[in-house]
């Protein structure tokens, strides 16, 4: 019963940290090293909260819009000039994320914080205490996942991302501003990433490198499940219990290391990934 | 072939205009190092001697870096892991063996063999078919990361995060140390420059400029970059042994991720593709960090990071060449190899009686959607097949199929006597295959004479250290480069030739191969009447005279009923009709699927 506890939670805590990297690369092609940097961006925005004796339900708020407003920035100073040189732009926003981590560094000082959850205690599943933030992560993710996907598929918006995705020049011959749509969803992918740093951080502690650990799991994933928000969930729920296993029946260092091995692994055997087999 | 003779057309020295002064300049560079290196004990303090050691076994790495990234267009963040490996070689085997000649010597070859088994591993899982180099990318991050978990959860062993300190070590005086590092990155950098500039070096770029184009001139890819990478792993563990036995100390943070993208700021700081840049872009700010970082550590990181984003944002060739561009404004092309006629090959293990060709009911499918259904088809040497139809007919989804065995969805397909089987477009071509594309497909970066050096790899192979003095290429190949003046441009950069010259180019690229069987995707598009009458020629006495197996795709029936010999009537992923160009041309069918073109052709002709 923990195990599956463990194993859900971890699931949806990998979707969370993933879905805004995966926004940005579905549409862009490019990966945005800055995520862990924006990760603890959004880490520090609850610790603001925390500072300022808000209500900690205002954290997410609060980090979505950081990293909407950061996000719009990003997009027209920095990546707007790479999208011919996409190593170039991957590099950029590597560069962009030590930038923005000094920042943090300056402002906040390199010392561990931590903030409060905005849900203390724990539940009981099943006669079982369990952390009642862990669960509720359960149903954030879940409803992540079907408001990107109602986004994507049911709007205007997601009709004409999906054109961009699939035939940009296409897209561009018949009047989609494919500028405009790129600008919407890496502003949109920057503040699903704050959001997640918010959403993770009551579980562990902030500090200006927090983002890291996640960074290169996300970018596994997102390698390994394709396009789709639903298979970056399946995949999530698959590596997740992977991780899960490592770190109970071995050690929690190689659960650290468990997905990026995992997907790396699988990739040089399935190169079509994981989605399409 | 009787007329085989060596024939030089260029003889003329290439117009040196600013190659003395760019020569000078790196000359003057290298002699001030060498100086530095030589009197630096004499004119550096203790503490700055210190830095600048390590700076050197830095710089090593971060000439690497360039090697891989700038040269090659691999971007890795995984330099580091390498020099973390060779470092730990030294680490522990001093700290638990002892020290002595032969640990030292045990520690050496372990951090040789180490760094290249472990860099062998991950080029395997790097570098593949269809791997996309931002995968790549990915891999060379993991890599830094898994060996930082590794080095933190060996416990006692590997000292955990505060890493190794305190074994004893090589009993050398600072002074020493200071030229054992400098030598070692002289001869690092000069090896480096060396590579670059041979004939074999152009290949790494040429990997970069269009690594499907190497593919398809028969060079295996993937197998060079692993090499490529095995090798710069050795040096970079190398460079790790040397900081590793200088410092007494190794630390868990030699190997980790952020020396690793440190590496990558140096070199994108200094200049990629330059060399020099990035070795004196290491060695700088390497330099300024250790003042600065005890000072004002965060701001220096900070304006570290922004002077990187602005790098590459604005000035993605660096900041040292741009420094230094009033001192040479000469491009890479003072460098103009001679023309001469290369002997034909002889034919070898080749069953004497195989058709050039055969293709047994070759058929492709995307789903459900049928694009090549049941094609049969065989062609002999010195025959030219015209190979018509409409647009989406699936002409040049056959070309793809018969030049790549991974993409038909079932049939057989025959080159030359060899099944291809799933073999890649490399092993095809080593069949005796060679394909035009229907876009002039070359290197942007390199000039006229590097691009048919380079399609030559596979039959002449390149030095590793020296450029060739000629340029050798078959006769109508040679034929190719002399009608349309290509001759005459051979140090000039391939995409600033005119959109003729380049399909030419590309041509004779191609035929630089000395394949058997070409197949020619509208090699004609887009050309002019009086280029297209030169190439004509050139194809019609391509299957004539030198006795070669010519596929050609083309819309042009004028074109068409000029040269082939036999037409082939491609519809609806169908071979609908062979024949002569006049059976073809007048039969009934064949005008209805072409309506308007088919009677307008004869009008013309």
């Amino acid at each position: 019963m923990v195990f599956l506890l463990d194993w859900l939670t971890t699931a949806a805590m990998l979707f969370i940290v993933t879905a805004g990297l995966m926004m940005i690369f579905g549409v862009m092609k490019i990966v945005n090293f800055a995520h862990g940097a924006l990760l603890t961006l959004g880490g520090y925005a609850s610790f603001v909260v925390t500072q300022l004796r808000l209500d900690p339900w205002l954290s997410w708020p609060l980090a979505l819009l950081a990293g909407v407003v950061v996000g719009c920035v990003v997009e027209a100073v920095i990546v707007r000039p790479l999208y011919k040189r996409p190593l170039d732009a991957i590099l950029a926003t590597w560069g962009l994320g030590i930038v923005i981590g000094q920042l943090i560094v300056i402002a906040f000082g390199r010392g561990v914080q931590f903030v409060d959850a905005p849900l203390q205690g724990t539940w009981s599943i099943a006669g079982l205490p369990y952390s009642a933030y862990r669960l509720v992560l359960i149903p954030v993710a879940l409803g992540l996942c079907a408001l990107l996907t109602g986004l994507l598929n049911g709007t205007r918006f997601g009709v004409k991302t999906r054109a961009v995705i699939m035939n940009e020049e296409l897209a561009r011959g018949l009047g989609i501003h494919s500028g405009r749509i790129r600008f919407v969803t890496f502003a949109l992918g920057a503040g699903i990433g704050t959001l997640a740093g918010a959403l993770i951080t009551p579980l562990s502690s902030v500090d200006p490198d927090m983002g890291l650990p996640w960074l290169v799991g996300a970018f596994m994933l997102v390698m390994v499940s394709g396009h789709s928000m639903l298979s970056l969930l399946v995949t999530c729920l698959v590596f997740g219990a992977c991780q899960v296993l490592v770190s109970t029946y071995l050690s929690p260092v190689l659960g650290g290391l468990t997905i990026a091995v995992l997907a790396a692994l699988m990739l040089r055997i399935r190169p079509q990934g994981f989605a399409h087999g | 072939m009787a007329d085989v003779h060596t024939a030089t057309l260029q003889t003329a020295p290439a117009p040196a205009r600013q190659g003395p002064a760019k020569a000078r300049g790196l000359l003057l560079l290298g002699l001030a190092g060498i100086a530095l290196i030589a009197f630096g004990p004499w004119i550096f303090g203790t503490y700055l001697l210190n830095i600048l050691i390590k700076a050197f076994f830095f710089a090593i790495v971060a000439v690497t870096v360039d090697m891989l990234w700038g040269y090659t267009g691999y971007l890795t963040f995984g330099q580091s892991a390498f020099f973390g490996l060779g470092a730990y070689a030294a680490g522990l085997v001093f700290t638990h063996a002892g020290f002595s000649i032969s640990t030292a010597l045990a520690a050496l070859g372990l951090a040789i063999a180490g760094t290249a088994l472990v860099g062998a591993l991950v080029g395997w899982l790097s570098f593949y078919r269809g791997a996309s180099p931002f995968f790549a990318t990915v891999i060379s991050l993991v890599l830094p990361i898994v060996l930082t978990q590794l080095l933190l959860s060996g416990g006692a062993w590997t000292g955990s995060s505060s890493g190794l300190t305190g074994y004893e070590t090589f009993d050398l005086p600072l002074e020493a140390w200071y030229w054992i590092a400098g030598t070692a990155l002289a001869l690092v950098a000069l090896l480096g420059w060396l590579i670059v500039r041979s004939d074999a070096g152009r290949v790494l770029t040429a990997i970069r400029d269009n690594e499907s184009r190497c593919t398809y001139l028969g060079i295996r890819t993937s197998q060079v970059k692993i090499i490529l990478l095995s090798a710069t792993a050795v040096v970079a563990g190398l460079a790790g042994f040397g900081y590793g036995s200088f410092s007494g100390v190794v630390a868990p943070e030699l190997s980790g991720f952020v020396l690793g993208t440190e590496f990558i700021i140096w070199v994108a700081l200094g200049g990629r593709g330059t060399l020099w840049g990035p070795l004196l872009g290491a060695v700088l700010i390497s330099v300024v960090s250790a003042y600065l970082s005890s000072s004002m550590p965060f701001a220096w990181q900070l304006v570290l990071g922004c002077a990187f984003v602005f790098v590459i944002v604005l000035l993605p060739q660096g900041l040292v060449p741009l420094l230094l561009r009033p001192l040479h404004r000469s491009g890479p092309g003072a460098f103009e190899p001679a023309l001469i006629e290369r002997i034909a090959r002889p034919q070898t293990g080749r069953p004497a009686a195989a058709p050039a060709l055969v293709l047994q009911g070759v058929a492709k499918h995307y789903g459900h959607l049928k694009v090549l259904q049941g094609i049969d088809l065989a062609a002999e040497e010195g025959q030219l097949v015209g190979l018509i139809g409409p647009n989406g007919a699936g002409k040049t989804t056959l070309m793809r199929c018969m030049s790549d065995g991974a993409e038909r969805t079932a049939g057989g397909v025959n080159l030359c006597g060899h099944d291809i089987r799933t073999l890649p477009p490399e092993e095809c071509v080593r069949f005796g295959l060679g394909r035009k594309f229907q876009n002039a497909n070359i290197f942007d970066t390199l000039t006229v004479a590097a691009c048919l050096r380079i399609a030559g790899t596979i039959l002449e192979r390149p030095s590793l250290f020296t450029r060739s003095p000629t340029l050798a290429l078959p006769s109508y190949a040679l034929e190719v480069v002399r009608t349309t003046g290509l001759a005459g441009k051979l140090s000039a950069v391939a995409k600033d030739l005119s959109h003729g010259e380049q399909q030419a180019l590309e041509l004779a690229m191609v035929l630089a191969l000395e394949p058997k069987v070409v197949l020619l995707d509208e090699p004609t598009a887009g050309l002019t009447k009086t280029e297209r009458t030169q190439i004509g020629r050139i194809l019609s006495s391509l299957a004539l005279h030198h006795g070669l197996c010519c596929l050609l795709v083309e819309h042009d029936l004028d074109f068409v009923q000029e040269i082939a010999t036999r037409i082939v009537v491609l519809h609806q992923g169908l071979i609908v009709m062979q024949g002569s160009f006049e059976e073809v041309v007048h039969s009934d069918l064949v005008k209805t699927i072409y309506a308007g073109s088919a009677h307008a052709a004869p009008e013309a002709a």
